[in-house]
């Protein structure tokens, strides 16, 4: 099965933003001082296994109860829960009280893909689009997460921590990234049966970059009226999909407008090339079990190479 | 009549701090539960929320300082070493005294620890 | 101790009265070895069927792992791999890890009581053909790919989608509710037998520390199970009837199911990884050669785990979305939660300092254990902190973690106990040459396997993807991981060869080959009464400090040398100080608790497939079951009120109320039922919290008729009363008079209870505020229809004469039943009544 994974990073340990480097820290300090402690006990323990000819006093090993089993844990652990309860407002501020209010994105999980809606901002219109994120360097960001059937989790880990997306509630999470580069983002509660193959790429962007694909998003693309425009219109894929300037708006499934500029087919199924456009068309489900997309092999193979020649060169 | 057996309730004494440390946890967490969950029309901040719990963690504590005296009473005053594994039943409640005391300091820092979150978060934002 | 003994028997009494023994405590042979209800048999059972799903859940892991063992590869499906995760999780939890210590404890604690049975050793064989049948139903559904699928948490609205979970969810919450039923029995039946069927002496200052961390773990479950037997209801009423409790659409919430499930699940790790601490506390006490240091310390560690550990469930919710102010109070209680941890294993480290340690294959298990725990304790740690959990959270990070929490602080120590306790079974070693084997595969294998998790997770490997990316950095590690897990399993699978290899060449070694110090150790293997005679205790370790306990035990010096009238007799002792108030004549072989299991099997088995008939005859002869055994084996009026346990003692052989072991079981029973209803009035409150207007304008059951029903059933429990008053008076007619109105009272409380919501159209599939009504008076109703069939028993018991002022133990019992009744009517119909209207 060749799936995508040359998406980008997807690691808590090379952070990218201000949340996943505060936790990395903390990470870094408790490895320190978690691999100290074993080693310490462990010693103890394998020193109290030896035979000796005098064994410690009952008051002696009492002590040792109290010493190493209560006291130092207590310190050691009352320090690193206030320095984690610290932490947290410092790591995920209080967006009413932020200034400026950092701009809301609104992604919702659904099976098994991420749509992602974009509000206006600075004279550029809202829209929408599906499975790839871009956001702005040096920015603190909201979004607002919503699932549209079941429990989803955001997780963009080299830029902090994962928050669920749960139907019937909306929540809020606030990421700050410091870095500009392609990452991977993957869903991370259970969510059925391509659960696994539920991913989103963030690309972190210069200023300038950001507010130019902002303001081509918001266009949309140009129709052509080429085979592959007027097949995909034909074969029904505008019912469910849409491609801003060229169809009607369509919400069922994932917006596709410039999906050639997308890393990967399928919510991080497959690579975009265009062999892996037209495998999925042909049965989804081979690549992605349990897609709510139907299988389209009834169609011709020359439709659906067409097809994948247009969604490709959408860019 | 009685409900509970009169053996069995010398056996609670035990579980008097524990219980203080229950109790307070579980007011810790509705208070701020129900408060931030009704959170449209709150009829108090969220900073006097934070006070009336930061009392609350007082009188709990007072609480286990009480049940952890009279623990170290059963003790006699630290007057004997454990193991107190004697068959006897003064030895039985020197244990329990005991027993009851460390207790009563673990539920004590069990309380210190819940109370930490009222020092460092000032709202109800996730 | 002989100074107290005045007479010594000759050898030809000492042997009529083994004889006695033997005949009354036999098990049968051929097919009816199965009804046999005595602890060594069903302790054994239990242990060989949990152990049995360990291994079938641990062929599941490797399929797992080979599945994942290199990147895009399709050996499994992913609808397969998602049931075999399901599954593994879900059998090492509820038929593995909690029945193996209920099977130890069935097994081991008579005789380190110093006691002949439990209390209700016919309870413990309910429970085990219960947990037995449960199980292969469960586990069986995978060759149907039929099994659930949705995680061992088993989260709405993922699971209470019926296209994407068919009938493998319902498996899951029925097959396992069945088996709830089981653990709770079992958890009455430990508590009740720790607190009153200690030997003569053994005060709680003298109690094994195994009995100690049992009585912790067995009031947890009491606790714990209640809430997910609570959330089971709504599931399966959501999945049944369509009522929404979990449909954000129509009012309800996914989260309530998360609070009752963790709340249940996170005591469960406590409730397993306890037990298997409890066993540390026997083993290294025995190979240090000296009692624990710091036996005061366990008690602490125990008590402090049992309570602290009902503060940690929000830490498996911490990115819900909750507010933080929530989320950091959990994470305190998780932290806290560190310190009685830390204290058992320095208690452990101090008692072998103390001592002069002999490093045999049960301690090289028990330390091993301990290395690997203290990882798992260690990355606990962090992963309790907020910010660090927000990363973890759902990775392999978090896999690794709770592998190294459940293995090293349950499976090493639960072998270890195995290589420790074998000779009570066969008074046989096992091979020290295989053990040593066994444990450094095991070891070095669980490492290899699991370690390398840590680092994928934190690399962003999520939990329960049934595949992955070749370019993404995980391939090494999941390779590494697969290789490891075989590893481990050999080890394993050595341990199986150990323990199943015919031993028969091998000699019998002695009694007690590890030279330990508690009672459990005066069993011998092939005798069937636990202790020939009951001792008096004067030590924590009696073996090791009281002179000649063994031998007078054997020539029946003690308590109860004999059994005079054919009956299978135990001793009754204080709560504290351990002093002898009855002789208990407890139940015997029966095929009655098997009818009972099986067709109460049969109603959660029907429930599944909603075979509405087959689930009604299945009750009915569930219900004629369980009459039939309390009617033939309980509150026995005995033919002579005083029984003579020798050594110049006597004692009555029928009590009630409060002195009696069934008023026990039925006020701890009761307090379970009462934390399951709590957890449904917790339901209603929590939507009342989550809504502007939880009623969504939907009308409510008004206040007359719950007032109505509240009213009714205090009446009811009025009439209980004075059924009890006249009957201890010994006016008969009376007595039958108060309960036949008690009977018509709690038929029209329960009408009563029913009019409110029906006669104001409340429709459950609407909205979730009509649905919580409904569950909430429906349960109270359930309730008072048990209180109507009670109070019948009581009343044909009375005609049947059966029952008389003296022996009111049925009558007694029942009104405790009724105390908890009417408390939890008058809350539901006040709540129900009037909290609309107050809010």
């Amino acid at each position: 099965m060749p799936l995508s994974g040359c998406t980008g990073v997807q690691s808590a340990l090379d952070p990218a933003g201000e949340e996943a480097a505060a936790i990395y820290r903390l990470l870094l300090v408790m490895v320190v001082g978690g691999t100290l402690i074993w080693c310490a006990v462990v010693g103890l323990l394998l020193h109290a296994s030896q035979r000796r000819n005098a064994p410690w006093s009952e008051r002696t090993a009492g002590r040792l109860i109290v010493w190493g089993g209560v006291a130092f844990p207590l310190v050691v652990l009352l320090a690193l829960l206030a320095y984690a309860v610290w932490l947290m407002p410092s790591i995920r501020p209080w967006l009413a009280r932020h200034a400026p209010a950092p701009e809301t994105i609104e992604v919702t999980g659904e099976q098994f893909w991420w749509r992602i809606r974009y509000p206006a901002r600075d004279g550029l219109p809202a829209f929408e689009t599906a499975n790839e994120l871009r956001l702005l360097v040096g920015e603190r960001v909201a979004f607002s997460l919503k699932a549209a059937d079941v429990i989803h989790s955001f997780w963009i880990p080299v830029l902090g921590g994962k928050m669920d997306m749960i139907p019937g509630r909306t929540n809020t999470l606030s990421l700050s990234p410091t870095k500009t580069g392609i990452f991977r983002a993957p869903c991370t509660e259970f969510c059925g049966t391509s659960h696994t193959l539920m991913a989103f790429s963030v690309i972190v962007m210069e200023p300038a970059d950001y507010i130019a694909w902002r303001r081509a998003q918001a266009a949309g693309d140009v129709p052509g009226g080429g085979e592959g425009e007027q097949l995909f219109a034909r074969h029904g894929c505008a019912g469910c999909h849409g491609v801003r300037g060229v169809t009607g708006p369509a919400t069922l499934g994932p917006d596709l407008t410039f999906f050639g500029q997308r890393q990967t087919v399928g919510a991080g199924t497959l690579a975009n090339t265009k062999e892996n456009v037209a495998r999925f068309i042909r049965d989804p489900a081979a690549w992605k079990p349990g897609a709510k997309m139907p299988a389209f092999d009834m169609l011709p193979s020359k439709d659906i190479a067409a097809i994948s020649d247009y969604l490709v060169g959408l860019k | 009549m009685r409900l509970i057996p009169k053996d069995v309730e010398s056996l609670w004494t035990l579980f008097t701090a524990p219980t203080i440390w229950a109790l307070h946890f579980l007011v810790c967490y509705v208070t701020a539960a129900v408060f931030c969950a009704k959170a449209g029309a709150p009829p108090f901040s969220f900073e006097a929320m934070r006070l009336a719990l930061c009392a609350v963690t007082l009188v709990a504590l007072s609480g286990i300082v009480l049940s952890a005296y009279l623990a170290w009473r059963q003790w006699g005053f630290g007057s004997g070493d454990p193991p107190h594994d004697e068959p006897t039943r003064k030895d039985r409640l020197l244990f329990q005294g005991f027993a009851t005391l460390l207790l009563a300091g673990l539920s004590f820092v069990a309380v210190i620890f819940v109370a930490v979150p009222l020092a460092f978060i000032e709202a109800c934002q996730p | 101790m002989t100074g107290t003994v005045e007479t010594e028997l000759s050898a030809d009494a000492r042997k009529a009265q083994e004889a006695e023994l033997r005949e009354v405590w036999r098990t049968p042979s051929g097919w009816c070895y199965w009804t046999s209800v005595n602890n060594t048999e069903i302790g054994l059972w239990y242990g060989a069927a949990a152990f049995i799903f360990m291994l079938f859940a641990g062929v599941l892991a490797l399929l797992v792992r080979v599945q994942l063992a290199v990147p895009g590869n399709d050996f499994l499906s992913a609808d397969m791999f998602n049931q075999a995760f399901t599954l593994h999780g879900t059998v090492m939890m509820f038929l593995f890890a909690v029945p193996i210590f209920e099977a130890v404890a069935i097994f081991l604690l008579p005789s380190m009581l110093g006691a002949r049975e439990l209390p209700f050793p016919r309870l413990s064989a309910f429970g085990f053909w219960s947990f037995a049948l449960g199980g292969v139903f469960v586990c069986g559904s995978i060759f149907f790919g039929a099994a659930p699928n949705t995680g061992w948490f088993m989260y709405p609205p993922l699971a209470t989608d019926k296209e994407y979970s068919g009938i493998g969810a319902d498996i899951w919450l029925l097959g396992l509710s069945f088996i709830e039923v089981a653990s709770i029995a079992a958890a009455v039946e430990l508590i009740v037998g720790i607190m009153k069927c200690r030997a003569p002496g053994m005060r709680i200052n003298m109690m094994p520390l195994f009995a100690w961390y049992l009585l912790i773990v067995a009031g947890m479950i009491l606790f714990a199970f209640p809430p997910l037997i609570a959330g089971d209801i709504l599931f399966e009423m959501e999945r049944m009837f369509d009522w929404p409790f979990f449909d954000a659409a129509r009012g309800g919430d996914p989260l309530l199911w998360q609070h009752l499930f963790w709340i249940f699940g996170h005591p469960e790790v406590y409730i397993i990884f306890l037990p298997a601490i409890a066993l540390m506390a026997m083993i290294v006490p025995t190979f240090s050669q000296r009692p624990i240091v710091g036996y005061s310390w366990i008690v602490l560690a125990a008590v402090g785990t049992g309570f602290l550990s009902f503060g940690l469930w929000v830490h498996h919710m911490f990115t819900t979305g909750l507010p933080q102010i929530s989320l950091a109070f959990f994470s305190a209680a998780s932290e806290a939660v560190a310190i009685p941890t830390g204290v058992q294993i320095f208690v452990f480290i101090a008692t072998m300092l103390a001592g002069r340690v002999i490093f045999s294959v049960p301690m090289l298990f028990g330390a091993g254990g301990l290395a690997i725990f203290i990882i798992g304790g260690l990355t606990g740690v962090m992963v309790a902190l907020v910010p660090f959990d927000w990363q973890a959270h759902d990775t392999y990070f978090i896999v690794a973690h709770l592998h190294y929490v459940l293995i090293g602080g349950m499976l090493f120590p639960i072998v270890a106990g195995i290589y420790y306790y074998y000779p009570l079974l066969d008074a046989r070693k096992l091979s020290d040459r295989l053990g040593k084997i066994a444990f450094w595969l095991m070891f070095v294998g669980f490492n290899v396997a699991f370690f390398p998790m840590h680092l994928a997770g934190l690399r962003g490997m999520p939990r329960r993807v049934f595949t992955y990316p070749a370019d993404i950095g995980w391939d090494w590690f999941n390779l590494i991981s697969t290789i490891g897990a075989f590893i481990f399993a050999s080890g394993v699978a050595l341990v199986v060869i150990d323990v199943l290899r015919p031993k028969h060449r091998q000699p019998k070694g002695e009694q007690n080959p590890w030279n330990s110090g508690t009672l459990e150790w005066i069993s011998e293997p092939e005798e069937k009464w636990g202790v020939r005679s009951i001792p008096i205790i004067r030590s924590r370790y009696p073996i090791w400090d009281q002179r000649g306990l063994i031998e007078d035990i054997k020539a029946g010096r003690f308590y109860l040398p004999d059994a005079k009238d054919g009956a299978r007799e135990t001793l009754v002792t204080s709560v504290l100080d351990a002093e002898p108030i009855q002789c208990l004549r407890v139940g015997g072989t029966s095929l009655l608790t098997i009818l009972a299991a099986f067709s109460l099997g049969g109603v959660f088995i029907a429930l599944t497939f909603h075979w509405w008939i087959t689930t009604i005859v299945c009750a009915s002869a569930t219900l004629a079951a369980i009459v039939a055994w309390l009617w033939t084996g309980t509150a026995v009026i005995p033919r002579e009120e005083m029984r003579d346990v020798g050594l110049g003692k006597t004692l009555p052989l029928y009590t009630s109320g409060p002195g009696s072991v069934g008023w026990w079981a039925m006020f701890i029973t009761m307090a379970g039922d009462g934390t399951a209803y709590a957890s449904l009035m917790f339901g209603y409150f929590f939507y009342w919290t989550i809504h502007e207007d939880f009623t969504a304008g939907h009308a409510g059951p008004g206040v007359l008729w719950p007032f109505t029903a509240a009213g009714l059933f205090t009446l009811a429990w009025a009439a209980m009363l004075v059924a009890q008053w006249v009957n201890e008076a010994d006016w008969r007619g009376l007595t039958r008079l108060a309960l036949a109105v008690a009977v018509l009272l709690t038929l029209a409380a329960c009408c009563a209870g029913l009019a409110g919501p029906y006669l104001t159209g409340m429709d459950p599939t609407v909205h979730v505020y009509p649905a919580i009504v409904w569950v909430v008076a429906l349960w109270t109703v359930v309730h008072g229809g048990v209180g109507i069939i009670m109070q019948l028993y009581c009343l044909a018991r009375n005609l049947a004469g059966r029952m008389s002022a003296r022996h009111d133990m049925d009558l007694r019992n029942v009104v405790l039943y009724w105390h908890f009744l009417v408390i939890t009517a008058i809350t539901s119909f006040g709540v129900l009544g009037l909290f609309p209207g107050l809010r």
